[in-house]
């Protein structure tokens, strides 16, 4: 039986969903997310919702000293009035993650701040083409081991450190952002926080890397965990 | 002259019977678990051990001696070394063939079994192939086979027959092989004292260290000691466990060390994972492997009963087994002496100790299963089921030779030793293989070894440790009695092969190697190297230091295939579409990386619905790449064939890509969203290749440019609305004016689409019907698509699949890259001839493209139609000219179900592309067709239904 016109729009709520099935489904913030709770220390969590903006831009001039982040690290910038963590992956490429639901704005606020840079930038919203999950836990860096071939010890890959490699074959960006650590103290000497990487790739390899994770993770006590957003992770 | 009583037990006796039969009450250092057993089937025969037996110990607890027949002449042969490299225990278990029984542990419920072995192990009618030694002499195989080359096939079958090696089963379960890396900032081969010594330098001078070792503990010969070894061995060990930086790797072996210490270590005994790579780079390596006690060559010296004097160590004093009941032993060194007291003290009678350091000897072993005299030097016989010899080390420089390294031969020790002023700076040296010494003098070098290394990785400042030197010690030089016997056990070659093979000119030891396979088998040469070389030695009159030794290559031990192929990633991608794809029985079709839905039960039914009414279609693998900046337009005029300068804002244009020498590289449609924004679409399959193709142009050849590309591929779901009512269909859902007056054919804009912003609408029609491409952010793609099928379901709306797409698309006539052009199809081969704008101050592959046109004679994309309209020639069914020569070949092909006959398009050389020529279509199966050329359209030639 057909719908009629006003049956459509009125079933027209959208609801946007991650490429990363979830176990158990519910809505926040217009995505729908994983409710599960984790009770082990090493989890993994679906992040995709995060808004997700992409920055070209020259690899070091001005427009790279008003985002406030150079290639290979993140930092966290007030932008707009929100704060978002912004990651140096690519040279002449940043990402900012900032929480659901803000791309549009988030764009708009980097336009306006690179506007007074005269250096040819573009930005474009992403969050719908990338898929965003989070490894966090002591083990981490020994999950990603069974994955992918960077060293992700403290001492080449410290807490801040944003990078892009190959991920179970995947072109990953990985994001080092401990939990427990403030940047400007502890990243310097060594982390001291928990081990937590974003890892961030084209949006249909997103169930791909995610089961990836959890095979290699499995006999570590890996275990999904619900959206968590950007802060939660920081001490 | 009588017969040692060797123990036997009827084939019924119970298990329990023969478990105990030669084990020895509790050792101190024993490794096995006497409070619980388990039981395992040896050829079908069940039998008992315990947790920490290896196969063959419990084998050998049980009383059995014989655990193998020989590789050529399918001679008994038993335990030799008690360890990994144990020629004589290599076992099938269940469908694991090739098995070191003396290494691997046992497990409850094991079925192990002989390897080729006919009827029976105990009795193996290939044996007779002893009786014809004389004609399976060095290079026999070459000898005897070469000719006539035809029969090599049938020789080879029945050659095949007499390996002595496993089966894998075709049904075998597949492995579970896992693959890891690790970064250690040192690799510590060898996990004896000295190995245990030196991870623990590293790791206190603050280095990460991995420390690997063959065997299923740490210790090296410690394990066999007296109560000094053993208590040592526990301080060892505990220091070990003290250090959090140190990962022990036990059943695990450095397989190879390659350029900037890249060490392959494969680790095995892992639960659940058959072998695990590790591919570990390191920041140094300390190569401790310790010592491989060499076998002696003497007429005999396979006999089972004829065993090392370590294996001897081990079975006592490891297994508690009791490796024979009476006993001589042939001495050389410290650890022959330490065997006889093991031997006594297991009970065992020392019939005879020979004692080489004082000249004494042994001439050759006899027996027919097994040992049952021994013949001395000085020509007395002493019955005796077991003979030990300790004559001697092999260093195992393998990774050393790895690294560059020669190692030099020394007399007065009897074994190669490493040239220091030859190593690089990231490999060290510690324990046996470097010197000899106590345990202290071994603990103390590979002391200062490890925090060398750790300062060499980077982990400690300061000056060079001072490493101190070990003394090496004097050995007796014994190789070979001049009796015979064998060199190479693996492999079945004797000490006569050898002189037989320098006797015919085969004097390098290279050649030797080659020509008689010594070395070759599975323990790599580390038993038979410096053996293989001494008789070769002595037959061509030269030293042992001028013959040289063979290559060392990788790897150290023989690694399955399974580990070196370990886990497969093979990354699969999906739409956003997918569940309810999967919801609605879509056949699945792997494109690449892609899943998409083939059909959905009934693709001739998608089409019709699709030309009658409305269909959608999940396009969403189709390359997108966004586009920005003011030089846009200059870049896709260099990259298509086509003139862009003049596309309007919301204009779409189809463009075609080719590649320098003007061949067909891509196609696609690109719409201007904004004055300094496009999107470009690309094939599925492209869309990574005119990424790369887009970037390698602005970064290379017009840096100057200012674009940006990013690949938004999967930032949006794709959905092709596609039909005569698609208008409708959409009209519902959307806020876009739809009206053909206001968005017309190749048309883009953008807007609300059920509910969900910022979507990008085409008006375009690969199918050739009115269509309209939706692009919608992909997070909302299954709403979207939910709607349009929930909406227009009192419309017939119907999904459709790749399969009806290339009906509806081939029905259009319209081309696909890659399946109607290949690697050389040029533009004007595809049906390009109105898009290629020759006039164009530069285009990649405009040269090329001036010359084809010039030229004239380049096959044409052309279409077909089979005249008897039921025929549906298969893709790449070749066309015939009139001579009956190769003319073209059919692109594409279906039944088409709008017309109700055969359709197709074809490759076709230029004089048969006339419209009307009738032409042979010869199908795969050898028949002829009669076709006709046609107009690559068949269906709406005019374009009507596109632009209504």
């Amino acid at each position: 039986m057909a719908e009629s016109p006003a049956d459509a729009v009125a079933a027209q709520t959208a609801v946007a969903r991650s490429p990363i099935a979830a176990a158990v489904p519910t809505v926040r913030d217009g995505w729908e997310v994983d409710a599960t709770v984790a009770v082990g220390p090493l989890t993994l969590s679906d992040e995709t919702p995060l808004a997700k903006v992409a920055v070209r831009a020259p690899f070091d001039g001005a427009a790279r000293a008003a985002l406030g982040v150079r290639y290979g690290r993140t930092g966290r910038v007030d932008i707009g009035g929100d704060r978002v963590l912004i990651a140096g992956a690519g040279p002449g490429e940043w990402l900012a993650l900032g929480a659901p639901g803000t791309g549009s704005a988030l764009v708009a606020s980097l336009e306006e701040l690179l506007a007074g840079t005269g250096e040819f930038t573009s930005v474009l919203d992403l969050t719908h083409g990338r898929a965003l999950v989070r490894l966090e836990g002591a083990a981490a860096p020994s999950v990603l081991a069974g994955v992918c071939a960077i060293d992700f010890s403290d001492t080449v890959t410290p807490d801040g450190t944003a990078l892009r490699t190959s991920v179970a074959a995947v072109v990953t960006d990985v994001v080092r952002d401990d939990r427990g650590t403030q940047r400007s103290g502890a990243a310097a000497t060594g982390a001291v926080g928990v081990p937590s990487f974003l890892l961030h790739c084209e949006r249909s390899s997103g169930q791909y890397l995610a089961d990836a994770l959890l095979e290699a993770g499995a006999g570590a006590g890996l275990e999904v965990t619900g959206f968590r957003g950007l802060e939660p992770s920081r001490g | 002259m009588s017969l040692l009583p060797t123990p036997r037990r009827p084939r019924a006796a119970r298990p329990t019977d023969r478990a105990d039969a030669e084990r020895l009450p509790p050792r101190a250092g024993e490794v096995i678990d006497r409070r619980r057993t388990v039981g395992f089937r040896w050829n079908g025969t069940p039998y008992t051990g315990h947790p920490g037996d290896t196969i063959v110990s419990a084998l050998a607890a049980a009383g059995e001696r014989v655990f193998s027949r020989s590789y050529k002449y399918h001679r008994p042969r038993g335990l030799l070394t008690a360890n990994y490299l144990d020629p004589g225990c290599m076992v099938q278990v269940g469908d694991e063939p090739n098995v070191r029984g003396a290494h691997r542990l046992l497990t409850d419920g094991m079925d192990v079994r002989s390897q080729n072995t006919w009827p029976s192990l105990r009795f193996d009618v290939r044996a007779v192939n002893g009786l014809a030694s004389r004609f399976l002499a060095t290079g026999f195989y070459y000898k005897t086979f070469i000719k006539p080359e035809v029969l090599w096939p049938a020789y080879e079958k029945v050659l095949r027959t007499f390996v002595h090696a496993g089966e894998v089963p075709p049904d075998s379960a597949p492995g579970h092989y896992d693959k890891r890396y690790a970064h250690p900032d040192v690799v510590v081969a060898g996990g004896g004292p000295a190995g245990m010594a030196a991870a623990v330098a590293a790791a206190r001078a603050g280095a990460t260290v991995m420390l690997v070792e063959e065997e299923h503990q740490l210790g090296g010969h410690l394990r066999w000691g007296g109560p000094a070894e053993l208590a040592r061995l526990a301080e060892l060990r505990a220091l070990v466990a003290a250090e959090p930086a140190i990962e022990v790797l036990t059943d695990a072996v450095v397989g190879a060390r390659f350029d900037d210490n890249w060490i392959p270590v494969v680790a095995r005994g892992i639960p659940g994972i058959d072998e695990r790579l590790i591919k570990a780079r390191a920041g140094a390596l300390v190569v401790a492997p310790g010592l491989v006690e060499r076998p002696y060559v003497f007429a005999g010296n396979d006999l089972p009963g004829v065993v090392l004097s370590t294996a001897v160590r081990r079975l006592v004093n490891l297994h508690a087994v009791r490796p024979g009941r009476r006993a001589v032993v042939l001495t050389a060194n410290p650890e022959g002496d330490a065997a006889v007291a093991d031997l006594e003290s297991a009970g065992v009678e020392v019939a005879e100790v020979v004692d080489a350091r004082r000249g004494e000897g042994v001439r050759a072993a006899h027996g027919r299963s097994g040992l049952r005299v021994v013949e001395l030097g000085d020509g007395r016989r002493v019955e005796a089921d077991l003979l030990v010899t300790a004559v001697g080390w092999t260093a195992p420089t393998s990774l050393l030779n790895q690294s560059g390294d020669r190692p030099v031969y020394e007399p007065r020790a009897a074994r190669f030793l490493p040239d220091p002023t030859r190593m690089p700076e990231n490999v060290l040296a510690a324990g046996g293989i470097a010197g000899d010494g106590d345990v202290d003098a071994l603990v103390e070098h590979a002391d200062a070894v490890g925090r060398e290394a750790a300062r060499r990785a980077g982990r400690s400042a300061g000056a060079a440790v001072t490493v101190p030197a070990l003394p090496v010690a004097d050995h007796p030089e014994l190789f070979s009695a001049g009796t015979g016997g064998f060199v190479d056990f693996s492999e079945d070659v004797s000490a006569k092969d050898i002189t037989t093979a320098a006797a015919e000119g085969y004097d390098s030891v290279e050649l030797v190697k080659r020509y008689t396979t010594a070395t070759m088998g599975p323990a790599q040469g580390k038993l038979e190297t410096v053996n293989t070389v001494a008789v070769l030695a002595a037959a061509t009159g030269r030293t042992i230091a001028e013959t040289g030794t063979t290559t060392w290559r990788p790897m150290w031990a023989p690694v399955t295939l399974g580990a070196l192929a370990g886990r497969s990633h093979e990354p699969v991608r999906y739409s956003p579409m997918q569940p309810w794809h999967e919801r609605h029985g879509a056949v699945p079709l792997i494109a690449g990386q892609w899943i998409r839905p083939e059909h959905y039960g009934d693709p001739a039914g998608e089409v019709t619905a699709v030309r009658t009414g409305v269909g959608i279609i999940d396009v969403t693998p189709i390359g997108k790449l966004d586009l920005r900046g003011p030089d846009v337009a200059k870049l896709l005029n260099l990259l298509y064939v086509n003139k862009w300068s003049k596309l309007g804002v919301g204009r779409v244009r189809y463009g075609v890509m080719c590649a320098e020498d003007g061949v067909v590289m891509d196609d696609g449609v690109t719409g201007r969203l904004g004055e300094d924004h496009y999107l470009m679409s690309t094939t599925s399959s492209g869309a990574a290749t005119v990424w790369e193709w887009v970037e390698n142009w602005l970064q290379t050849a017009h840096p100057e440019w200012r674009v940006h590309v990013t690949p938004v591929t999967t930032a949006y779901a794709s959905i092709n609305i596609a039909g005569p009512r698609s208008r409708e269909l959409l009209g519902r859902l959307t806020d876009v004016d739809l009206d053909p007056e206001r968005f017309g054919y190749m048309q883009v804009r953008t807007g609300r689409v059920a509910g969900v912003d910022d979507c990008v609408l085409w008006r375009i029609g690969f199918t050739g019907e009115l269509s309209y491409e939706v692009h919608v952010p992909a997070g909302y793609g299954l709403h979207v698509w939910e709607r349009l099928m929930a909406t227009g379901a009192d419309l017939g709306v119907r999904p459709f699949g790749v399969e009806a797409q290339r009906i509806l698309r081939l029905e259009k006539g319209h081309a696909i890259v890659g399946q109607d052009t290949d690697g050389l199809t040029q533009g004007f081969s595809a049906g390009l001839d109105g898009l290629i704008k020759l006039d164009k101050d530069d285009f990649v592959g405009l040269p090329e493209l001036r010359w084809q046109r010039e030229r004239d004679t380049a096959p044409r994309l052309v279409g077909l139609r089979p005249l008897d309209a039921t025929v549906v020639p298969p893709e790449a069914s070749q066309i015939l000219d009139r001579a009956g020569g190769i003319a073209g070949r059919v692109t594409s092909s279906r039944m088409s179900p709008t017309l109700g006959r055969s359709i197709g398009l074809a490759q076709l050389d230029r004089e048969l592309a006339e419209v009307g020529t009738r032409v042979t279509v010869r199908l795969p199966d050898g028949r002829d067709v009669a076709a006709e050329v046609t107009d690559p359209v068949h269906v709406d030639p005019e374009g009507a239904k596109l632009r209504g």
